[in-house]
């Protein structure tokens, strides 16, 4: 097994455990402000770096994150430092705000590029803010190499992987060639936690910063989402109808019945 | 979407034959659509042995395209891809639907990239825009907010849409014309391989008709019991009935992630969605607000899963399911 050099792409996120008041819909500007939550990086972020570093574990190399933004939050993608990445990227750049997925991936097309390739690029299936999922393989058309979805967990072969990946019922185990971009699930499992060690060494990890222009992309090419409008949840106006009883017994067996009355069950 | 554009065409992935359910619903927004715009709602088959789910389907749109190719019998992205790709030029549709299934999320953004496409994925609904382009709308930011997409009508756009379970599509008066449409394909075009498909794992929680899911006060020997007594029960009114769990079920190791409901697991829409001792976090609610019938069993009366319950009952789980399940057994 070859040492591999793994891009993972992490961006960062509010955190998406916050309550929901901490979600303000800013509808006119048409954008969700995060209020009292601190940024985390994208769950399905994590997944992903946590199967490069066992990936790492198992056949060296390095692993190099990636993160774009207009403004980057440097502490907290620091946590990819502290668990065992090699070094930390950002593309940022004020052009970089609200970029839709094809130009996300474009400007994360050039930076993998200018790193001079790798083996192994990794992104979550999707990021839990806008929801979409295309980055990561909108990347591997651009890159010209195979892109799988949904991936679970990852074997290393001499010069090909072997990766499963979610089906509806069950999984799919395929062999994909190097280099390959994966879309990463959260049954790879969660991240783990820094170690002493790693948290001691991160001060002499390299963070690199790179805009727009060290990038050769010009603002203009570059497209933002096209939001019509963005609004606040349809109110979840459910009527919780309480069931009562002299006992917990007595609701359950009342619950049983008025479902079967109104036709539920 | 302009004129010239007369088509809305949906992908229909078929299992067995057959079209899947959040297929063939997703036909019913085809002919909305194609009314709107004046254009023809079709479907696309693809794959191998067709003839019998080409019948169904041209139930259910005007024209039926079916590209019978042996490369295409089993699901390979890069395939598909390429044979949807070669439709989209071809036919130019103004839109092409499809359900927002594990296989379109990965297609929809090959397809997107190689046809200049704009792309809009986990849509709840669809509409025509005065623009010329139309107005998707999702929920981001795991349902804290929705969010409406406004394409520019000058490629297909493609939209996946999630399945909302309507109980599928009514069928059209005459059925629509089959039209075999040739697509040549190189095998070396598939750059994975697939070795094998292992049918274990993923709960399929997304296709249940219930889903009785249990929270942190259920991770107990008894509670689990009572939530499987519980599905048991249900089993004999409906066709599918799952078990889901909480995320603090699934990282405790006592149910597998495949059926973790929330914003980082499942997203389900059934049509009754049992929650026991479930506190409904937003993270929680998130994937499953989308259900028809809440009901809500909970110790904690303040328990945020009962703003979005339609029937609660307020107690420990031990003490209320089991008349609960025994009740539901004697109006059997």
């Amino acid at each position: 097994m070859k040492a591999l050099k793994i891009v993972v792409c992490l961006k960062s996120v509010p955190d998406p455990e916050g309550p929901r008041s901490a979600f303000q819909v800013d509808v006119e500007a048409k954008q969700v402000v995060p209020v009292g939550i601190p940024p985390v990086i994208n769950p399905y972020g994590e997944n992903a770096l946590e199967l490069a570093l066992r990936l790492k574990e198992l056949c060296g190399g390095s692993i190099i994150a990636i993160n774009l933004s207009d403004k980057a939050v440097t502490p907290v993608l620091k946590k990819a430092l502290s668990v065992g990445a090699n070094e930390l990227i950002l593309l940022e750049d004020p052009s970089f705000r609200n970029l839709g997925s094809r130009s996300t991936a474009e400007v994360l097309c050039a930076a993998i590029g200018k790193i001079g390739g790798c083996d192994l690029v990794l992104t979550g299936r999707q990021a839990v803010d806008w929801e979409n999922g295309n980055v990561g393989l909108f990347l591997g058309e651009m890159l010209g190499i195979p892109a799988v979805n949904l991936v679970r967990s990852v074997e290393p072969e001499e010069t090909t992987i072997t990766v499963q990946r979610l089906k509806r019922v069950g999984y799919e185990v395929i062999r994909c060639p190097l280099p390959a971009v994966l879309t990463v699930s959260s049954e790879a499992g969660e991240l783990r936690l820094p170690t002493l060690k790693a948290i001691q060494e991160v001060r002499k990890k390299p963070v690199t910063t790179w805009r727009a222009a060290d990038l050769g992309i010009e603002a203009t090419g570059l497209e933002t989402r096209r939001i019509f409008s963005l609004s606040p949840p349809p109110s979840k106006s459910r009527d919780c109808r309480y069931v009562e009883g002299e006992s917990s017994e007595d609701k359950g067996k009342n619950l049983a019945l008025r479902l079967r009355e109104d036709g539920v069950v | 979407m302009t004129r010239e554009h007369g088509r809305i065409l949906t992908l229909i992935e078929w299992d067995e034959g057959r079209g899947r359910p959040a297929c063939l619903e997703l036909t019913i927004l085809a002919r909305r659509l194609a009314q709107e715009c004046g254009a023809i709602p079709c479907a696309l088959l693809l794959g191998c042995g067709l003839a019998e789910a080409s019948e169904e389907i041209a139930r259910y749109a005007e024209e039926v395209y079916v590209i019978e190719n042996a490369l295409l019998g089993d699901f390979q992205a890069d395939l598909y891809a390429a044979a949807l790709t070669v439709v989209g030029r071809s036919l130019a549709p103004g839109a092409i639907l499809m359900a927002h299934t594990y296989n379109a999320m990965e297609i929809a953004p090959k397809v997107a990239c190689r046809l200049g496409s704009e792309l809009v994925t986990g849509c709840i609904s669809v509409e025509k825009d005065e623009q010329g382009g139309l107005l998707c709308s999702k929920q981001v930011y795991g349902g804290h907010a929705v969010a409406v997409f406004q394409t520019k009508g000058e490629m297909p756009a493609i939209i996946t849409l999630e399945p909302r379970n309507s109980g599928c599509a009514g069928p059209i008066e005459s059925p629509g014309r089959i039209i075999p449409f040739a697509c040549e394909l190189d095998g070396s075009l598939a750059l994975t391989q697939s070795i094998s498909i292992i049918p274990e794992g993923s709960a399929g929680l997304d296709l249940a008709d219930v889903v009785v899911a249990g929270g942190r006060g259920a991770g107990t020997p008894e509670g689990i019991t009572l939530l499987e007594e519980l599905a048991q029960t249900l089993r004999r009114r409906f066709a599918r009935v799952e078990i889901g769990a909480s995320r603090a079920l699934v990282d405790a190791g006592l149910f597998s992630r495949a059926r973790q409901i929330g914003q980082t697991g499942e997203t389900v829409s059934p049509e009754v969605y049992v929650a026991v001792a479930i506190s409904g976090s937003t993270q929680h609610v998130g994937g499953m607000a989308g259900s028809k019938t809440v009901v809500a069993i909970n110790k904690n009366s303040d328990a945020p899963i009962f703003e979005v319950a339609d029937y609660g009952a307020v107690g420990t789980l031990e003490s209320i399911l089991p008349a609960f399940i025994r009740q539901l057994e004697d109006l059997a």
